[in-house]
């Protein structure tokens, strides 16, 4: 039963889990379809992304101008991704639309067709937007911390593949993902004024026959890293250096998820220019625009990652890095003040109403919780597991998590 | 006329679509009032109980056009040393406190103003009071301070540099605005940053941050008398006295199409910018159609015939600047590695070309305006960016200017854009054409 009004439910089908949150009042109606295949389960580099972007390029009942023109003559922005965990569709419509961006986007999820044409072209325009995303010098660098951390697991390469692989993906390819994909189930997350008896008698007209669930892809080989501690990237850069420390940590349902974020904030992921590294590399001593840090980086079914970042002058890269070594030390090893962790308590509590504005959020934030098979993610259960972390629980977690001697240093450097 | 009565009289069927996006009948939603202190300051509740948010957002006719000569940048340097310490909040102070009440500041300059803001939850945003007025009347330069954020600003500028798009951005604009304020980077070049001390930082602030100079916002889950009463407490006391901003010259456009050529990274880049209006001209609403119907969406004409069906970039977009003075409309495209740049430059001229000899359809107007529509709307869900949109219009435009722009786009006929067309989609009138080519 599809739960009414300021509530959030989840209602199950053979293959299709969902959830729905009635959010009153907003002009926008958002509809997440997500199968969980992406670049984490492809074979070949660039297929995830492509399987996800080939649902939009046809369907057995319109080709991609008429998709593209029906959408967009109602105002709706309609769109297939795919992802590093999963690929699938965004609709976005103005409320009164709900209906036909649910029809629309199960028409992309259960009927594409995949045309070898446009799978070409989209192999092509990838390759080429990866070519372009490479001439910026923090992504390059990303890129290659990435590839420090992750090897040989799938997330050290970028969810775009490589210019080489993606001009050997198919169209059979992509719709060989997507079946398989399919047998694993669907996801469905939805929010905006909506009305719950139409939406479950639609869905059960949509998705009422997709066969129970299954776990059709093995995991993909566990990530160890590059051997060396220090990792140097050439990038084209007008006299800044590009600086990533860290390691990985936790994916996304383990116990201490929360205690890092609480951790992250204290070290530099909160308001402004807080954190500790941020402090120090920016306010005291100068060192750079951007600097800030995450412990919890890209979690999902896979570790994350805790991640400290500055962009300075190649001639301050050096007292950058130490900065930063130095700041995650004091904290893993010195633990925390009772006043940091109650502003970093606060913080937290106090952007949950942000997170939870429009009809878009709760859509995002209902279709986490039903992929990592969290529980309903309202606001009163978060403040309550935050309130229920002190600092002991918070030190525990950052001894724990937090390893200096382990930290690993990719830098950018023009060259 | 309203949003209702444009619906009624069948002029788009956009229009109705507004209608229930606009239930209040405005394009900003929320109950709106106004007030204006004995010290000058204009102040405007939005009233909106979506959330239980509440953002500020102080908006400030001072810019870059009113850098001092040879102080370029000093409007952005001075918006980055308000976070630097004031009588009540030390250097570091302002993010804390917003840290530990759980919210989110930030500010942004352009060259017509500087915009401050804060979003807290409702029961706690008043602080972002009396951080504004702390920083308005005593804020403390310190040189140690102002030298240390010269450097985070040097940091700042390098990271422009080496972003192609943002390197590229900046050299158009120079040469689109070539003479004119508009033409100047917003950071100031490494020289003016040594030439800029606290003394110019002080004089600048002086001259322009004054009640008198300044609308503030207040949009969110805040009844008027709320608001009322603790603007007047808080920032009721700051002396007026804002000096009158220097009249900026008329713009010279170019002669024809300027062409600029840079080299850098690995990847053609393609940026054109058209010469547009003054952002409170009828013509720029139908530049913003004119902008949505070649770029905006899959169907938009530059984007089906460069991107999906010639396949000769990977991407391209459309923009529209909204400028006291002027503005420009941009088209912006990446071109897939192995095309020939002469190429994709003819066909996207020839497409201007197209739209400017021929009228467009109906059925083709009609989509732009539903894409421009819901990027409105999709735009402006969150309290945040309503009060940003609305101090902005309100300290450079009107109360109106919004809802006025965007009924003239629900309204503009095909005639009436292919006229537009005729006026600004001609890059012979007043252009610069500039490419960021591989270095190999």
């Amino acid at each position: 039963m599809v739960e009414t009004a300021d509530r959030i439910a989840a209602v199950g089908r053979p293959g299709l889990t969902t959830r729905v949150r009635r959010v009153e009042g907003a002009p926008v109606v958002a509809v997440r379809l997500w199968l969980n295949a992406g670049t984490r389960v492809e074979s070949i580099p660039g297929q995830g992304l492509l399987t996800g972007r080939m649902l939009e390029e046809g369907t057995r009942r319109r080709d991609w101008r008429r998709i593209a023109a029906d959408a967009e003559g109602r105002g709706m922005e309609l769109s297939s991704f795919g992802a590093f965990e999963g690929h699938g569709v965004n609709v976005d419509a103005l409320a009164p639309d709900w209906e036909l961006a649910l029809e629309w986007a199960a028409e992309l999820v259960r009927e594409p067709s995949f045309p070898e044409d446009r799978c070409a072209w989209l192999g092509k325009q990838a390759a080429a937007e990866l070519e372009g995303l490479a001439d910026q010098p923090d992504v390059k660098s990303a890129w290659g911390f990435l590839e420090h951390l992750y090897t040989p697991h799938p997330r050290c390469r970028p969810v775009l593949g490589d210019v080489a692989s993606l001009r050997t993906v198919t169209a059979a390819d992509c719709a060989g993902l997507h079946r398989t994909a399919l047998a694993g189930g669907v996801i469905a997350a939805v929010a905006g004024v909506i009305d719950e008896d139409a939406f479950e008698r639609r869905l059960e007209r949509l998705f009422g026959d997709l066969p129970p669930r299954a776990q059709p892809f093995p995991p993909p080989a566990a990530p160890a890293g590059l051997p060396e501690r220090r990792h140097q990237v050439k990038v084209e850069s007008e006299d800044q250096a590009h600086l990533y420390v860290g390691h990985l940590t936790v994916p996304r349902r383990h116990p201490d998820y929360t205690a890092l974020e609480l951790v992250a904030v204290i070290l530099g992921s909160g308001a402004g220019l807080t954190g500790r590294i941020p402090t120090r590399i920016r306010e005291r001593e100068g060192l750079a625009y951007t600097a800030h840090a995450q412990t919890v980086a890209g979690a999902g079914e896979d570790p994350g990652r805790l991640v400290a970042y500055v962009a300075t002058a190649p001639a301050t890269a050096g007292q950058a890095e130490k900065g930063v070594v130095e700041e995650i030390a004091r904290l893993a090893g010195d633990g925390i003040g009772d006043h940091e962790l109650e502003e970093a308590r606060s913080y937290l509590l106090g952007v949950e109403p942000f997170r939870r504005e429009t009809a878009r959020q709760w859509a995002e934030i209902l279709l986490e919780a039903e992929q990592y098979g969290l529980p309903l993610d309202d606001p009163q259960r978060r403040a309550a597991d935050l309130r229920a972390l002190d600092r002991r629980a918070c030190e525990a977690a950052a001894r724990r998590h937090l390893r200096p001697a382990d930290l690993r240093v990719t830098i950018g450097l023009p060259g | 006329m309203s949003y209702q009565s444009l619906a009624s009289s069948g002029a788009a069927s956009a229009a109705a679509a507004a209608v229930a996006a606009f239930p209040g009948g405005s394009c900003i939603p929320g109950r709106r009032q106004f007030a204006r202190l004995a010290n000058g300051l204009t102040v405007c509740v939005l009233e909106n109980r979506q959330a239980p948010v509440v953002t500020t957002a102080l908006c400030l006719r001072a810019g870059t056009r009113d850098d001092p000569p040879g102080h370029g940048g000093a409007a952005h340097f001075l918006e980055h040393m308000m976070f630097k310490g004031s009588a009540r909040f030390g250097p570091g102070e302002i993010d804390r406190r917003t840290q530990a009440l759980g919210g989110s500041n930030n500010a942004f300059t352009s060259h017509d103003a500087t915009t401050y803001y804060f979003s807290f939850a409702a029961d706690r945003w008043t602080e972002a009071l009396a951080i504004e007025a702390d920083r308005m009347a005593s804020l403390t330069l310190d040189p140690r301070q102002v030298a240390s954020e010269r450097q985070v600003i040097r940091e700042e500028i390098a990271m422009y540099d080496s972003e192609p798009w943002d390197a590229l951005e900046v050299a158009v604009q120079a040469r689109l605005y070539r003479g004119h304020p508009y033409g100047r980077p917003v950071l100031g070049t490494r020289g003016e940053l040594r030439a800029t001390g606290r003394e110019e930082l002080a004089t600048f602030q002086r001259r322009f941050y004054r009640p008198d100079n300044a609308v503030l916002v207040v949009a969110g889950e805040a009844s008027e008398e709320t608001v009322l009463g603790e603007v007047e407490r808080t920032l009721g006391a700051l002396p007026p006295g804002a000096e009158q901003r220097a009249g900026a010259s008329a713009v010279a456009w170019p002669e024809g199409m300027a062409r600029l050529r840079r080299r850098k990274g690995e990847v053609p880049r393609l940026l054109l910018a058209l010469a547009a209006p003054a952002g409170d001209h009828p013509d720029h609403a139908l530049l913003r159609l004119l902008a949505a119907l070649l770029g905006s969406g899959r169907s938009s004409r530059l984007y089906r015939a460069l991107v999906d069906e010639g396949q000769l970039c990977s991407w391209i977009h459309t923009d529209l600047t909204e400028g006291l003075e002027a503005s420009h409309l941009s088209i912006a495209a990446e071109v897939v590695p192995g095309v020939e740049p002469a190429r994709v430059e003819g066909e996207l001229l020839g497409l201007l070309a197209e739209l400017v000899g021929t009228r467009p359809g109906l059925e083709e107007v009609e989509r732009a305006r539903q894409v421009a529509l819901a990027d409105w709307v999709l735009h402006h869900e969150r309290v945040e960016q309503q009060a940003l949109s609305l101090a902005v219009a309100l300290a450079l435009f009107d109360a109106e200017h919004l809802d006025r722009q965007m009924r003239r786009l629900l309204a503009a006929s095909p005639a009436a854009l292919h006229e537009a067309a005729g006026r600004y989609l001609r890059p012979e009138l007043g252009s610069v054409l500039g490419w960021s080519l591989p270095r190999s």
